[in-house]
């Protein structure tokens, strides 16, 4: 749900003459240590330690010893380590492609209809729920033989003996299918809070124009979306690095850690292997691929949209 | 294509397109609520005979422990949350109001701290808690989610208290109210829709939750509820996979509610969060 705020453009305040009011320098330290207190203790000290963990070989017991770059080293060595870079790779592709081009085209079809709203409905409530229950509901859908295959047997489609959740990278697809029918109608909702956004008299002047349709959609309606666009692409990348919950719930990471994403291994290793070290190289390059993905894509959008 | 053919197919394929989304729904009430002697694997699309939605429930927060796990969760998506707009509001005050000595540059490190992802902080967290004493603690759960949630509450308050004009503190000044009173009485009542928005859905984050209850918890008096379920469906300990849905629509009831009855409210409070 954050992606509402986030999306909103931050504003500052409006700057002020500047008044030096000595007798409020305490206060104003006062009011803000609890803040910087507990996010320092609790999030910035963690991620030194992960940081300087994940050049040591530690199991949690004794004391942790400097091993350098070799935890980087063996984990790109891993066959696990890269189908589970693989994986996250589809993830990201998926995410940014299947839920924003649906949450697009709900929108676009729903905005001014009568009833659009409530025929937006139904994309909403899965937003609703959480990644744990969406990832119950569909473990429920794609068991083999479940409802999927029961579905498609009884309309005669192919498929019906597909093992969605044991075969990669099948089981990575369906699962981006779940997490696209989670979040599609969030992105609905953006668009066409961006669509009300967008001033009527260039539209109805491409209207008079004798533009509609698709053509009313490719050259006013996308161009006019792209400031919008950018943010839920950004967003949803970013998610999609992280993804966790609904590959826990639903195949634990698959049978032979086939379908694992890298927030996955990360937790695998830790916790299951207690090979912290090298829980920890993963935690790293995760979060190194997650803030370069967000500055490069928020760099090249920004420079592309000046150049537009 | 015609104007005519447009105003049929788009709704048309809205509703294709709704009912594919509505039909996991429709599978998770129908199979949660059969009697699992009746229950047929292969069946599942077939409507119910007799409802036993409730006893199967009732399975789950016994036999699942989920009942436990709710109350554990409730404090948490409850304090964790409250606690943070306080703190996040208590330093967008500082910043503001008081013109805390480089303000931007605190606000921008609290706000750093939800850049990088959890997994950065997990195995520290967990080695820390138990060292303190507080691994498996409602404490130590209460704390990381506070932890969690204060930097998005910082980046809300602040933008909102950015749009109180100062002539309010200086004239609450003027009256001889301290900071103290000044935030409690004025700053903090002006902002109850962005305090209830950002509340609503750090809350939410809470009860959704799953990984930070994986790595800090363990027993069933601790663990949050989507822990709980996650546990609930690996062992199917002497469960039968109804309750498990049954479980799992039952955790999902609370923010499908929310979420549509609070829809207003919260887009109301992050508008006026902008300025």
């Amino acid at each position: 749900m954050s992606g509402l705020a986030v999306a909103a453009p931050e504003q500052t305040t409006t700057p002020r003459p500047v008044r030096r009011r000595g007798s409020y320098r305490w206060s104003a330290r006062g009011f803000s240590l609890p803040a910087v207190l507990v996010v320092a203790v609790l999030l910035y000290l963690p991620f030194l330690w992960t940081t300087w963990i994940s050049f040591t070989e530690y199991n949690g017991l004794g004391s942790p010893s400097w091993v350098g770059l070799d935890n980087y080293r063996a984990m790109f060595d891993d066959p696990n380590f890269l189908t589970s870079l693989r994986n996250t790779l589809i993830w990201v592709v998926g995410s940014i492609t299947v839920p924003v081009g649906l949450g697009l085209l709900i929108a676009t079809l729903s905005y001014g209809m009568r009833f659009g709203s409530w025929l937006r409905l139904p994309f909403l409530i899965p937003y609703a729920i959480s990644g744990v229950a969406v990832g119950v509901v569909w473990r429920f859908v794609l068991q083999n033989g479940g409802g999927l295959s029961q579905a498609l047997d009884a309309l005669g489609l192919p498929g019906a003996d597909s093992r969605w959740l044991s075969d990669a990278p099948l089981n990575t697809i369906v699962m981006i299918g779940a997490a696209a029918w989670q979040q599609s109608g969030v992105n609905a909702l953006l668009f066409v809070i961006g669509l009300q956004s967008i001033p009527r008299e260039p539209i109805e002047a491409a209207r008079l124009d004798g533009a509609s349709g698709w053509r009313m959609f490719r050259h006013m309606h996308w161009p006019m979306l792209r400031p919008l666009t950018t943010v839920v692409v950004g967003l949803s990348l970013v998610a999609s690095l992280k993804t966790f919950d609904i590959v826990w719930v639903m195949t634990k990471g698959g049978p032979g850690r086939n379908a694992e994403t890298l927030a996955v291994t990360m937790y695998e290793e830790t916790f299951v292997n207690s090979a912290y070290g090298a829980g920890s190289a993963v935690a790293v390059f995760l979060s190194v691929v997650t803030f370069l993905a967000a500055i490069t894509y928020l760099r090249r959008q920004l420079s592309a949209e000046r150049t537009v | 294509m015609t104007p005519m053919a447009a105003r049929i197919l788009r709704p048309a394929i809205l509703v294709v397109l709704g009912l594919i989304w509505l039909a996991p729904i429709y599978l998770l009430l129908v199979n949660a609520s059969k009697d699992p002697a009746r229950y047929a694997a292969d069946q599942v699309w077939r409507p119910v005979s007799d409802f036993a939605l409730f006893d199967n429930i009732r399975q789950a927060w016994e036999i699942g422990g989920l009942g436990d796990a709710v109350t554990s969760t409730v404090l948490y998506s409850v304090i964790a949350p409250a606690l943070a707009v306080l703190i996040g509001a208590a330093i967008g005050f500082g910043i503001v109001a008081l013109r805390l000595k480089h303000g931007f540059f605190w606000f921008v490190l609290v706000f750093g701290g939800t850049v990088f992802p959890l997994q950065m902080i997990l195995m520290p967290l967990f080695v820390g808690y138990v060292e303190a004493a507080i691994y498996d603690s409602r404490l130590g759960m209460v704390a990381i989610y506070t932890a969690v949630t204060v930097p998005f509450s910082a980046l809300v308050m602040r933008n909102f208290l950015g749009g109180i004009a100062h002539q309010v503190f200086e004239a609450a000044v003027m009256d001889g109210a301290s900071t103290w009173r000044i935030f409690w009485r004025i700053y903090l009542p002006m902002s109850t829709s962005a305090l209830v928005a950002v509340f609503i859905l750090q809350a939410t984050f809470v009860w959704n939750d799953l990984l930070l209850g994986l790595a800090l918890s363990q027993s069933d008096d601790v663990r949050p509820l989507m822990t709980a379920v996650t546990a609930l469906q690996d062992t199917y300990g002497g469960l039968q996979l109804t309750a498990v849905l049954a479980g799992g629509l039952l955790v999902s009831l609370p923010t499908v509610v929310l979420f549509l009855s609070t829809q207003r409210i919260f887009s109301r409070g992050l508008n006026l969060g902008q300025f």
